[in-house]
């Protein structure tokens, strides 16, 4: 299990060289550059800019300033905002982020496998029926539309009881964030039903399901010893990337509540062709996205022992 | 007749709900089992071996399958048709059932130890510590090797017949009075077949405890069996002592089995006979006999008619599903004759 742990964090630190490589790479490509917005400047000012932060130095020197300050753990100042570390913006806006991710995903987790555990258990009959059709519209419909339907449920249960039950938009309490999340987990939690739906219905044709009813084993035993953790495995392998998609990519459920997280930064600085941000921002966010496919490994580890043991 | 039969089943009748229509896959079998005594069940494959002795263990999936009829008493007590708690209290405990693939019949995610254990947990409600060292005596009795390490390993770290004897362990733990084993080597090799079926007969006569076997196999039913069923499209064909199926046999399908048998005495240049033709189709059985079309032997009531069983003179049991058997019927050499007339006149 050790050497199974470091060996999967020595591939990890790999990826995230080659990302980080590649991010820089393809900004460089991209026409253009940070400095092209400033207003009235003149050539000698865009030079000396150019200068402050190492621009008008060859590509692959850029590269290894910037591969060195990252190892240290430095993203470098922002272009756009003046002043401002990348560490920083990180630091602030990212705790944000990642407090509405967790919930979501757990959310989704829990949703997706009690959900498709009932669709199978009542395989072609009503309750089924009704949450498959719910699967389809929490897949196709986009969670901006989610968003604002979400917010105008909560104006109109707050005004039904007169008093506010749930705030509609903003930070700062666990109240705040639970719409949000709820919002931003709906898609994953609708993937994860189905795809828990069809592992349940394919390990209920398993032979050592026939095996346990031979051995007298109650329905309910069968289902929670036998059924459940074998099906689960699957929607764990989706959930590492399933995490990250929504941790990373929750920015329109956090522009339509406001809520101060990283995303709109991230999204901020693509536009501005801000270099430092968006290489931390990328940076950052592919070694989380890293961490979190490497922790899912070792909690199926835990879960299927042929993963653990071979 | 002293004592009533262990098992005894009458008229059992399965049927499967397809998008095809009905599949009738056992059509009114009747046998019955004495205690401690092997019968084997054999028929080749789709001729509803495994749906018999499954539908007793009420593990066929319902729906697509039902039973319309029949019934089936373990020592007087009905098993079919009852609800899952009542069916528990026999399943797993009163009998015991080893199914075909040691590979995928066992949990994957469970220690082996663990699901014997559970067994002796659910029936006999031994705590788990004691259940587990239970667990481990009964994987020594199938002679596994380092038992108390195997018992914390999981189904994927042993092999087919180590699997196999676990299985075998497994669905000992409560020492059933009925044994079921639904073609129990057929997934394994040659060598590893012997040792598991000296290993039940072993088990077998220790604790006294009846067997019920299937398998297409007729070598295992000659080393094992004391009594055999011969299955054909959901029905049996024939039925008597193991003597009487290989030496005495009646019926022309058995005749057939046993002359697509490979033997290692005599000849090896012979050539296997195999049996023409394919098993009729179960969503509309024939009339007559589901034998007919493919028997040398058939007459025009074989293709009318199904006949009844037909006892052997002997009186030893040994039974038939043939109108050959008939009182009234021509003997096969008279056929035989009238067969080639007929074939040369043509």
């Amino acid at each position: 299990m050790f050497r199974y742990t470091l060996g999967r964090l020595l591939s990890g630190v790999i990826t995230v060289w080659f990302i980080a490589t590649a991010t820089f790479l393809a900004m460089h490509a991209v026409p253009g550059d940070p400095l092209m917005n400033e207003k009235a400047t003149t050539a000698e000012i865009r030079e000396n800019l150019a200068r402050k932060y190492g621009l008008d130095r060859p590509l692959p020197e850029q590269y290894v300033i910037y591969l060195s300050n990252m190892i240290q753990g430095d993203f470098g100042i922002s272009f756009t905002q003046q002043n401002r570390r990348v560490n920083d913006i990180i630091k602030d806006h990212f705790p944000v982020s990642a407090a509405l991710g967790i919930l979501a995903i757990t959310f989704a987790a829990l949703g997706g496998i009690l959900w498709g555990a009932i669709t199978a258990l009542y395989r072609n009959q009503l309750p089924d029926i009704i949450i498959m059709f719910l699967v389809i519209l929490g897949i196709s419909v986009p969670s901006f539309v989610f968003a604002a339907l979400g917010q105008l449920l909560l104006v109109n249960l707050n005004q039904w009881f007169g008093t506010s039950i749930l705030p509609v938009a903003g930070w700062g309490t666990f109240s705040h964030m639970l719409m949000p999340s709820l919002v931003l987990g709906l898609g994953t939690m609708a993937l994860l039903t189905r795809l828990m739906r069809s592992s349940m219905l394919e390990v209920v044709n398993e032979d050592f399901i026939k095996t346990a009813k031979a051995k007298g084993l109650s329905p309910q035993r069968i289902f929670f010893k036998h059924q459940l953790r074998n099906a689960i495995l699957p929607v764990v392998t989706v959930l590492g990337p399933q995490i990250a998609a929504i941790t990373t990519g929750g920015f329109v459920v956090e522009l339509v509540f406001a809520i101060p997280g990283l995303g709109r930064y991230f999204v901020q600085a693509v536009q501005q062709l801000d270099y430092t941000v968006i290489m931390g921002t990328t940076v950052f966010y592919g070694a989380f996205l890293v961490l979190m496919v490497i922790l899912v490994d070792i909690i199926y580890g835990f879960i299927d022992p042929r993963v653990r043991l071979k | 007749m002293s004592n009533p039969p262990l098992l005894e089943v009458e008229g059992l009748t399965v049927e499967f709900e397809t998008y095809g229509g009905v599949v009738k896959a056992v059509r009114g079998v009747d046998f019955t089992v004495e205690a401690g005594e092997v019968m084997a069940i054999v028929g080749e494959s789709g001729c509803g071996k495994s749906v018999t002795v499954q539908s007793l263990m009420g593990i066929i999936p319902m729906p697509p399958g039902r039973i319309t009829a029949g019934s089936a008493r373990l020592n007087g007590a009905e098993l079919l048709g009852l609800e899952p708690r009542a069916a528990n209290a026999f399943r797993g405990k009163e009998i015991g059932m080893i199914f075909q693939d040691p590979m995928t019949s066992l949990n994957p995610t469970m220690t082996i130890g663990d699901q014997i254990a559970e067994t002796l947990k659910v029936h006999r409600g031994i705590p788990g510590q004691q259940a587990f060292e239970s667990a481990i005596k009964l994987l020594e009795m199938t002679h596994i090797p380092e038992a108390r390490k195997r018992a914390t390993q999981y189904p994927f770290e042993f092999s087919g017949g180590m699997l196999q004897r676990a299985m075998i362990a497994q669905s000992l733990a409560c020492s059933p009075s009925l044994l079921i084993a639904d073609e129990p080597t057929t997934a394994l090799d040659v060598t590893i077949q012997a040792q598991l079926l000296d290993l039940t007969n072993t088990l077998q006569a220790q604790d006294a405890m009846a067997v019920i076997l299937i398998t297409h196999d007729l070598a295992v039913v000659a080393r094992t069996a004391q009594k055999v069923c011969v299955m054909y499209a959901g029905q049996i064909i024939e039925h008597g002592s193991v003597d009487d199926i290989f030496y005495q046999s009646a019926h022309p399908y058995t005749l057939g089995l046993k002359s697509a048998m490979p033997s290692n005495i005599g000849d090896r240049e012979k050539s296997l006979d195999p049996i023409p033709g394919s098993p009729p189709d179960l969503f509309s059985p024939p009339l007559g006999c589901g034998y007919a079309p493919r028997c040398p032997h058939a007459m025009r009531v074989c293709h009318e008619e199904n006949p009844p069983f037909f006892k052997d003179s002997n009186n030893t049991g040994h039974a038939t599903r043939c109108w050959l058997q008939a009182p009234n019927a021509p003997s096969v050499p008279e056929l035989y004759q009238s067969n080639k007339i007929a074939s040369d006149g043509a």
